[in-house]
């Protein structure tokens, strides 16, 4: 098996490159530490985002629980670090570990429905997971407060603002190491399978495959992957806390990939960078009063990133399917169409 | 024993608030295959026009004042699902999955509207003081509100069993259910069906909107999240399509989660997960559901 690289390699590499060197390179808007952790938990989130893409644009699979994987490798990380249980790299592992044993249950489960039905069975162990961090059970999770990391049991590096560059590395080199890995399921033959299970389940079963395996195969990926991203994020936020654990989540990755459209891998990348970065500036810009002449009725509800989301979210499910990603190779289809009826 | 009837009847009362959102839910997803993120919205919209309307026309919280503020709640959010319907789940025709997406969009723009204007602090719901008094059950205090849960929603179920059973447009929406396809091709026009029901689920989930804020003794646009995702829980268990086994999923879970509750704090919301799990398990179509192909 090959990994196709297309001709859009070179300016891939110059972004990354850009990306990578942004911080230490001069004074610009990358070498000041607020950006950096804007931007690197927008990393994060591209990250996410490309993993539910794998579950909803690859294997047509409509979860309303991803976050319970995300929220369980943030927690189960920060548990096993506080208590020294691990050392933070096994910490990490073992939550990895742990979230895909999870991953695997709570897939088992859903999986006997199909479609809507299984949307509605996994926003309900979503939804439990929510809960049982939010109850602090034998005082693990700390309850609606969330509990803190213990910045002295992870390297120093990665502690303290002056530090921020090194969690924007790290994040930015979790996102390369989940697209590749995506990249290179989603091309696999397993992969094929994915897709084929999207179009059509039931032509997959009359070849002889068993389809809820390869399904419980890409769930159990994609839960994986969140674990891991949840590290990433505990180090980010420097606490764990149930908010990383509602249905909100799962519901604004659901936006993230029709938005930038599902399928196309870099669409749901792009679109969970803007999102994550957008709303975070946007609650900036409304507490600096951005909207402070409009009357009261009209600036509250413009105030609430939702709002516009959700108002753009209705329009491009309506009227552009295919999103931003989707858009861009329409518009290129167009053009490569009208060169070559010219050359004719 | 008291505790016991106690636990039971509050148990059914919140299983009733379950039931006002879960049967239109259900219908919903029956007749169209939407599953409708925005139920949530309705919820939070018939509790937002109720409250208006019991404190800016209706000066007094007395039982008849309150009983017309729920039916106006009803109407505002059985009207805005209509609209919902015909603006935006009609143009994507059989295109389910893009139908769920529209719905969550609409549950967000609807949240961000009330949470701008309204914020997101309770906001008292004026109670009739009958409310709030005991009721000796056998032996029991029952709190009052539970009753009026019961009550509206067992009336709920009669009046849909009713338009159900004895109306021309409830046979379309019973056969459509069954085969939405074969209603079609006998040249019945299903949309009216579609719009009735989408009506009929907003009215409830608004009923339920305004007594939710009574049982949570206020009015938020978060309040209706929680609801939602029970409301879910109960339409997968009772089985999709099927009013009366919402009814039956919903009483079950609610006196299951009070009598958890009530033995371990916290634990109602992990046993009823549980409970999900294991039907699925066993029974993945639901209690009522039919047999999957």
């Amino acid at each position: 098996m090959t990994l196709r690289w297309k001709y859009s390699r070179y300016f891939l590499i110059v972004i990354v490159a850009a990306l990578f060197a942004a911080p230490i390179l001069g004074t610009n808007p990358l070498s000041k530490p607020g950006l950096q952790q804007t931007l690197a938990v927008a990393f994060v989130f591209g990250a996410l985002a490309l993993t539910y893409d794998l579950l909803f644009g690859f294997t047509g699979l409509l979860s309303f629980g991803h976050a319970l994987f995300f929220a369980s490798g943030l927690y189960l990380t920060c548990i096993f670090i506080n208590h020294s249980v691990f050392v933070w790299w096994i910490a990490i592992i073992a939550s990895i570990l742990l979230t895909s044993l999870l991953a695997f249950l709570v897939g088992a489960a859903s999986l006997r429905t199909t479609g809507i039905t299984f949307a509605m069975v996994t926003l309900a162990f979503g939804e439990a997971g929510h809960v049982i961090v939010n109850r602090n059970f034998f005082g693990l999770t700390g309850g609606e407060n969330g509990i803190a990391l213990n910045a002295e049991l992870i390297p120093q590096i990665w502690v303290g603002v002056v530090n921020t560059k090194y969690l924007y590395w790290s994040a930015l080199i979790c996102l390369i190491l989940t697209y590749l890995i995506i990249w290179w399921v989603t091309e696999s033959s397993a992969g094929r399978v994915f897709a084929a299970l999207r179009d059509n389940e039931m032509r997959v079963q009359v070849l002889g495959l068993n389809t809820r395996n390869f399904k419980l195969l890409s769930f159990v990926i994609a839960g994986a992957l969140a674990g891991l991203l949840g590290s990433i994020m505990l180090l980010l936020a420097g606490s764990a806390a149930p908010r990383f654990a509602e249905s909100n989540i799962t519901i604004a990755l659901l936006l993230m990939v029709i938005l930038g459209g599902a399928v196309t891998r870099w669409g749901a990348v792009v679109g969970g960078i803007a999102y994550s970065f957008l709303t975070t500036r946007m609650q900036d810009l409304t507490q600096n009063g951005l909207f402070a002449g409009l009357p009261k009725y009209v600036s509250g509800p413009l105030s609430e990133p939702a709002f516009l989301l959700g108002i753009v979210f209705i329009l491009v499910v309506m009227f552009a399917p295919g999103g931003l990603s989707g858009a861009y190779y329409k518009l290129r289809l167009r053009s490569i169409s009208k060169k070559y009826s010219s050359s004719k | 024993m008291s505790t016991f009837l106690l636990m039971t009847i509050t148990g059914i009362g919140l299983g009733a608030l379950y039931f006002l959102v879960a049967s239109g839910l259900t219908l919903i997803y029956g007749l169209m295959g939407v599953l409708n993120f925005a139920h949530g919205a309705f919820l939070s919209i018939g509790a937002f026009v109720g409250l208006w309307f019991a404190t800016s026309i209706m000066k007094e919280a007395t039982i008849p004042n309150f009983i017309l503020a729920m039916i106006v709640g009803g109407l505002a959010a059985g009207f805005f699902a209509l609209l919902m319907e015909q603006l935006l789940i009609t143009r994507l025709y059989d295109r389910h999955i893009d139908q769920v997406l529209v719905t969550v969009g609409v549950a967000l723009v609807v949240g961000a509207v009330l949470g701008g204007w309204f914020g997101n602090d309770l906001r008292l719901f004026p109670t009739p003081l009958w409310f709030l008094t005991g009721i000796n059950f056998f032996g029991a205090i029952i709190p009052a509100d539970r009753i009026i849960y019961i009550a509206t929603a067992v009336a709920l179920l009669i009046g849909n069993w009713a338009l159900l059973r004895f109306t021309r447009i409830g046979l379309i929406i019973r056969a459509g259910v069954e085969n939405r396809n074969m209603v079609n091709a006998l040249g019945i026009n299903v949309r009216r069906a579609f719009s009735t029901v989408f009506f009929l689920g907003g009215f409830a989930a608004g009923i339920g909107g305004v007594l939710v804020s009574v049982y949570s003794s206020g009015v938020s646009p978060l309040i209706a999240g929680t609801y939602l995702i029970y409301g879910f829980v109960v339409v997968v268990i009772g089985g999709m399509g099927s009013v009366t086994g919402s009814f039956v999923a919903a009483m079950l879970i609610g006196v299951i989660k009070q009598f958890a509750n009530y033995y371990v704090t916290g634990l109602g919301d992990f046993v009823i997960a549980l409970l999900l799990a294991g039907v699925l398990l066993v029974r993945p179509q639901g209690l009522f559901g039919k047999r999957i192909s």
